[in-house]
């Protein structure tokens, strides 16, 4: 066996132009592939964090009829003893409890409809980005009467800046209509533009004030330190405080869990694809090495090496060349997303707004999707294989009399 | 004792327009240690019967023994099997695999033989000097002479201890000097190793130092002479 692995070594380098350039071709091949999908990967992941970081977070809290109706008058059953519980709970980073109601903002010429959140402004920082995304006066403070947070595409809409006065009006908890005044504390730009036109924020104790129940609370957002500590902890919220409706991240954004389990087979998909196209110019490479060896090939039947051997050898062959070109396109590959996922790629200058509108931010860290390498692997071993089967028949089926004429 | 008989041997080529008959009705019996000449004209069918002989081809009809093994009809796998184990082979070119060197294309049938490798690399050496190229050991063979290929070829055939050897013109391509060359090698295993040699040649200045002369024209056996020399 030694020998065969020997000859097949040797043979891959008999013709260097041609394997050099499978060679090329694999390993650029894979290369862009790899890239490609790490990028992606790198996208996936800051949107998942995102999207955890800035609306999502880990787990939520809701009376179940809020989810249905969505009216302020739901509030949390025990809200405060959830509270005190994930207050003591030292796998929970931060939780943010909201009182959230739909309403009308308007200024002296123009209204529109928005969802008014009512935050705690420092759990809030603790949980969300909320606060860093401040771009022109300031965050949410315990100071001054009424402030609010407005998103910047509102803000344009209704040609507001820090200082200028607004009237929110909505429905209290007993259906009657409140309106009341808030002046613009700070302007928000988030990476989800879509919310940065219909939310604006208040403080929670100044909107249960207006609406009459002081501690009604809507929803609880709660962050862990950890994504593996999420389970555990929905199972004990929900034994606890069964007339609660417990939700982890999946289940509130379903999208993003399927964003998550699609990503990395889509990317395999795009994986197979490369290698299939690299497979035929791998066929077409190890065709015309049987055919121009088959005097030899005869030869080496005629002299009893037998058929197990002599398809090994052709299979080796292909294996060597494949795998060379693949671990230089590994290598590359390596060393691309090892520099990349420091520096990171700034893709603002090709749609940054694009991206920002779903999410993502416009630099990019590439990274491996998780398991991916030992796919590539596997992917790498079949294609040299599925496509040394065809000339490696062939080649045994060259007739050893007619081989030597 | 026969090492190679024939009983009947025909070989018709089917799949032309017009069937060509290029061994008809063969009847051969090679001893143990003969040096045998196959003669003829080209297209006489000499590079048929060696197949044959060889086991690389079945013939139409008719029987070939080795030693008493009926070799016609043998399934493929373990003709290549026997043939590994009985029969040596030097052709007229593409002998020798381009990516070994010398001695590794002579230790590579005993590899294919299962020899015990701490025995190989010697015999291989022993053989590449009982042919003159104890030297060129190490070089692959696009750096040797053709005349030097066919040497590390026999070497090659020699390497598994065969039954007999075929060679089909093995001095086809040599000049004058290599083609004796190797005629003086082929002749000395023989005489000394008790080698048995069959070989296909249409050159005189080889077939006159044959010690058996058989002579083919259309596929038949026409004159079939002993030498004492
Ligand atoms: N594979 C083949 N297919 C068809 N005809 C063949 C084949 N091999 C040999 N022949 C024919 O058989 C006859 C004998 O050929 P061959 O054995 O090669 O003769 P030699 O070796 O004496 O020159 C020739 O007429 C040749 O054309
Ligand atoms: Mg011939």
């Amino acid at each position: 066996m030694k020998t065969i692995i020997v000859i097949s070594w040797r043979n891959v380098w008999r013709n260097k132009p041609r394997s050099l350039t499978i060679l090329l071709a694999i390993a650029v091949g894979l290369w862009g592939g790899i890239f490609a999908t790490s990028i992606s990967a790198g996208m996936m992941k800051q949107r998942f964090t995102s999207s955890i970081e800035t609306q999502v977070s880990h787990l939520q809290v809701h009376n179940p009829k809020f989810l249905k109706d969505d009216n302020i008058r739901y509030g949390i059953l025990r809200a405060d003893q959830i509270e005190r519980v994930l207050a003591q709970d030292s796998s929970v980073k931060a939780f943010s409890s909201r009182t959230m109601v739909n309403g009308m903002i308007a200024t002296a010429t123009l209204t529109k409809g928005v969802r008014i959140l009512g935050i705690n402004p420092v759990q809030e920082a603790a949980t969300t980005r909320l606060s860093t995304t401040v771009i022109s006066g300031t965050y949410l403070t315990a100071g001054g009467r009424n402030p609010v947070l407005i998103g910047k595409k509102l803000a344009d809409k209704l040609r507001l800046k820090p200082g200028s006065r607004i009237i929110l009006t909505f429905t209290d908890v007993e259906g009657e209509i409140v309106s009341a005044s808030f002046r613009v504390q700070g302007i928000i730009r988030t990476t989800h533009s879509m919310l940065d036109e219909t939310q604006v924020y208040v403080r929670q104790r100044d909107l249960q004030t207006l609406t009459g129940d002081e501690s009604i609370i809507n929803e609880i957002a709660v962050l862990m330190h950890n994504i593996d500590q999420v389970n555990p902890a929905v199972e004990a919220l929900r034994k606890q405080f069964p007339e609660s409706e417990i939700r982890f991240w999946g289940q509130i954004s379903p999208d993003l869990l399927y964003m998550n389990e699609m990503a990395g087979a889509t990317m395999m998909v795009l994986l197979v694809i490369i290698m299939l196209a690299l497979a035929f110019g791998l066929l077409n490479t190890m065709m015309m090495t049987v055919f121009e060896r088959t005097r030899e090939l005869g030869m080496l039947m005629d002299v009893g090496m037998n058929k197990v051997k002599v398809f090994s050898m052709i299979l080796l062959e292909t294996t060597f060349l494949t795998i060379t070109g693949a671990l230089a396109g590994g290598i590359l590959s390596g060393i691309t997303i090892y520099i990349t996922s420091h520096t990171g790629i700034d893709f603002s200058g090709v749609g940054g707004n694009t991206l920002s509108d779903y999410g993502i931010s416009a630099v990019v860290y590439p990274e491996l999707f998780p398991g991916f390498a030992e796919n590539i692997v596997l992917l790498v071993l079949l294609t040299s294989v599925l496509s040394a089967l065809y000339p490696a028949m062939k080649a045994l089926k060259l007739r050893p009399s007619e081989a030597i004429r | 004792m026969k090492v190679i008989r024939t009983h009947d041997l025909s070989k018709t080529y089917n799949h032309l327009v017009v069937p060509v008959k290029a061994l008809v009705n063969v009847n051969l019996e090679i001893s143990e240690g003969e040096f045998t000449a196959i003669v003829g004209p080209s297209g006489s069918g000499k590079t048929t019967l060696l197949n044959m002989l060889g086991g690389l081809d079945q013939p139409t009809s008719g029987k070939i023994f080795i030693d008493d093994t009926e070799i016609t009809g043998m399934k493929e796998s373990r003709l290549i099997d026997f043939r590994l184990r009985n029969i040596g082979f030097v052709f007229q070119s593409y002998n020798l695999i381009p990516v070994l060197t010398a001695i590794e294309n002579v230790s590579f049938i005993m590899l294919l033989q299962n020899y015990p490798k701490d025995k190989m690399e010697k015999r291989a050496r022993e053989l590449l000097e009982q042919v003159g190229l104890a030297d060129k050991a190490d070089v692959r063979p696009q750096k040797l002479s053709g005349g030097q290929q066919q040497r590390v070829a026999v070497a090659r055939a020699l390497a598994s201890n065969p039954r007999f050897v075929l060679a089909d013109e093995p001095t086809a391509n040599l000049d004058t000097q290599s083609a004796f060359n190797l005629l003086d090698i082929m002749l000395r295993l023989n005489r000394e190793e008790n080698i048995t040699l069959l070989f296909s040649t249409h050159d005189q200045r080889v077939i006159d130092r044959a010690r058996r002369v058989i002579t083919l024209v259309d596929g038949s056996i026409v004159e079939d002479q002993h030498f004492e020399k």
